[in-house]
């Protein structure tokens, strides 16, 4: 047993009459992690979530907090705190009274929650507003007040649930940096669900991604976006062209045959492909690049992969601009290119395009 | 006309309004303004009243006769509302806490009594309750269970009984809409900062109910405190509140300016009773 571990889960299902809405999960949690739960919505991450705090017992599998099972134990028993998606302010207390709610419970001293209230008012900058009505107070501050009544506590792991989903975009960046600097300094445990992913890729020192009750892959952010693990992962986090492929090599080298017939290598497959299927080779727009027909090299690299294509529509989004290109067998892609150089002569639409990429960059998913 | 009514909004408004507050001046408050009037008149020999101002009346209601039939109705209508809030309570619970779908049909359920007549249902009580030949006290009878009659008829305990039966929806609606609003996600926050279920529900439940409870307590109390029809035909006679009192005042002894005055008073008692009761119950709602 590793008690290094701040939450585990060990295979971990919950079911709800028929459904199955966390299915087989099993999570290593390090402490002093910003962990997220990342999936659409449906996905099982908040029910997962409530596991963790009690309110919801799995149907089987354990749970473990710091080495400890906690088995049917009430949330009130747990070693954890919740910031709630709607904040769960209660109404009828002053914002004081609701970060004392908690210490009172465990009857700390008055005079120590009183101090421990002023310093979690300081801490998200919201000295003097104690004795206001959580009403009065703006969805901002009423999100802060959430969060120092839940960390007052000092839990030893905190559980977000979608904390910033009633924030406007703006307050809701500001928030982000704001969460993740007062998690480094306070230095416990975040579990932090959302369905935002530049949310959880911007935070996170490590994503679980999740859908239909199953984890898809655990990883930090930059493998999650670079090396996704399969299609739903590629296709969830960021945006990715598809290209039908058939598999027609996976050892020396993957090889891997557009429906044109042209042959193109990749630097990675899923486990569980074999030469025949069918596949898709998954890579992002920014990855790619256009030559004209002329540029295309006299001895190509093996490393290259270069596509006949047409570019059909162009999309000016500021930094960069979207080329969609549609290849010889009818596959759309699109390729993203940076509005760097000024000057540059820009493609234009009907144009006869090469489209090239490191193979490295392709990974060839199940479909 | 309408382009004057277009440019001046307002005037929309009072036309609208206009057709109940003239309802509500001639038809409510005219009749208090009487019974005020006719509270300090002399009584006419058959009934009406004698335009001679006198404060006999008044003073005739603190004569210990009827004065105690007063302090005995508060008594009642305070045990009929505590009663139905202990029973009342629960059920609303229950029913906020049943599935959406069964909600419905559930508040439906309780409504079913009102259909019929209150008189016909507190005379269905009598047949249950009388003392010699009341269906309870026959078959515990016949069982061999109790060799006399319990008393449950004729008394405060028969009143008491035939009002909380009356009222009880009314206790309950308030509270299960308070209860039905009220935010599950609370209720997990206080557990989740380390509430027991019986300190959550006294932390929590129940101060965000209270309105609920305020409004179903008066709502119970106020027609408790003046019922005549239950303590009429429960009480068998014997066992009265102010209610009877003034119906008798009007119906039966033709004395129209002291049954005014007993109203009177006892509107005023309410009024002060009410009072304390929001004053008590507001602090109690700012202490938690």
């Amino acid at each position: 047993m590793n008690d290094a571990y701040a939450v585990e889960l060990r295979d971990v299902v919950k079911q709800f009459g028929d459904v199955i809405a966390v299915n087989h999960v099993s999570l290593q949690i390090k402490d002093g992690e910003f962990f997220s739960l990342l999936g659409p919505s449906g996905c099982g991450k908040t029910t997962t979530l409530r596991m963790i705090a009690g309110f919801e017992m799995p149907t089987s599998g354990a749970i473990f907090i710091h080495g400890e099972q906690q088995g049917y134990r009430p949330p009130n028993k747990r070693p954890v705190n919740t910031v709630f998606q709607n904040y769960a302010l209660f109404p009828h207390m002053t914002v004081a009274e609701n970060i004392a709610f908690g210490m009172e419970m465990r009857q700390v001293p008055k005079d120590e929650i009183q101090r421990r209230v002023d310093e979690a008012l300081a801490m998200v900058r919201l000295a003097g507003m104690g004795n206001r009505k959580p009403k009065q107070l703006s969805g901002g501050q009423q999100q802060r007040i959430a969060l120092a009544r839940a960390l007052v506590n000092r839990p030893e792991v905190l559980l977000l649930d979608e904390p910033l989903g009633a924030l406007d975009l703006k307050l809701r960046k500001a928030m982000q940096i704001e969460l993740k600097a007062l998690q480094e300094e306070v230095g416990i445990t975040f579990i932090y669900v959302t369905h935002d992913q530049e949310e959880a890729l911007t935070m996170s020192d490590r994503i679980a991604v999740m859908n239909n009750g199953v984890v898809h892959q655990v990883g930090d952010p930059e493998s999650i976006y670079e090396h996704p693990a399969d299609r739903f992962v590629a296709d969830f986090i960021g945006e990715t062209n598809f290209i039908p492929v058939r598999v027609v090599s996976l050892s020396p080298e993957i090889v891997v045959a557009l429906d044109t017939g042209q042959q193109v290598v990749a630097g990675w497959a899923e486990e569980g492909l074999s030469v025949g299927d069918k596949a898709v080779l998954s890579i992002r727009p920014e990855k790619m690049d256009l030559l004209e027909p002329k540029e295309m090299p006299k001895s190509p690299s093996q490393q290259m992969a270069y596509v006949k294509g047409k570019v059909t529509h162009l999309v000016y989004v500021g930094a960069d601009t979207r080329h969609t290109v549609v290849l010889g067998d009818g596959s759309e892609i699109v390729v993203r290119l940076q509005n760097s150089y000024i000057g540059e002569e820009p493609w234009e639409i009907g144009e006869e395009t090469i489209v090239t990429w490191n193979a490295a960059h392709a990974r060839i998913l199940k479909e | 006309m309408t382009e004057r009514l277009r440019r001046h909004p307002e005037l929309q408004a009072w036309l609208i309004l206009a057709i109940p507050v003239i309802f509500l001046l001639i038809f409510f408050m005219a009749p208090l303004v009487i019974v005020f009037v006719y509270s300090f008149l002399e009584r006419g020999k058959y009934g009406g009243v004698e335009w001679v101002f006198t404060l006999d009346n008044i003073r005739r209601v603190f004569d210990p006769l009827y004065f105690k039939t007063f302090v005995r109705s508060f008594y009642i209508a305070i045990v009929t509302t505590l009663v139905t809030l202990i029973l009342g309570y629960p059920l609303a619970y229950f029913i906020a806490k049943s599935p959406p779908s069964r909600r419905n049909a559930l508040v439906f359920a309780l409504m079913i009594p009102f259909w019929t007549n209150f008189l016909i249902r507190t005379y269905a009580w009598l047949t249950l309750l009388r003392t010699h030949t009341g269906l309870i006290n026959v078959t515990l009878m016949n069982w061999g269970i109790i060799d006399k009659p319990l008393p449950l008829y004729g008394n405060d305990f028969a009143i008491i009984l035939g009002l909380v039966y009356g009222w009880l929806p009314v206790m309950v609606l308030p509270i299960y809409a308070a209860l039905e609003r009220l935010d599950e996600s609370l209720l997990e926050a206080a557990r989740d900062l380390y509430a027991s279920s019986a300190k959550a529900f006294r932390r929590v439940t129940w101060p965000l109910s209270l309105p609920g409870v305020v409004a179903g307590s008066m709502l119970v109390f106020i027609p408790s405190l003046g019922a005549f029809v239950t303590p009429a035909i429960l009480g068998g006679g014997k066992s009265l509140m102010i209610g009877n009192i003034i119906s008798n005042q009007f119906l039966g002894a033709h004395d129209w300016p002291f049954g005014s005055a007993l109203s009177m008073v006892m509107m005023i008692a309410m009024l002060i009773a009410t009072l304390i009761y929001f004053r008590w119950t507001k602090k109690s709602e700012d202490v938690t």
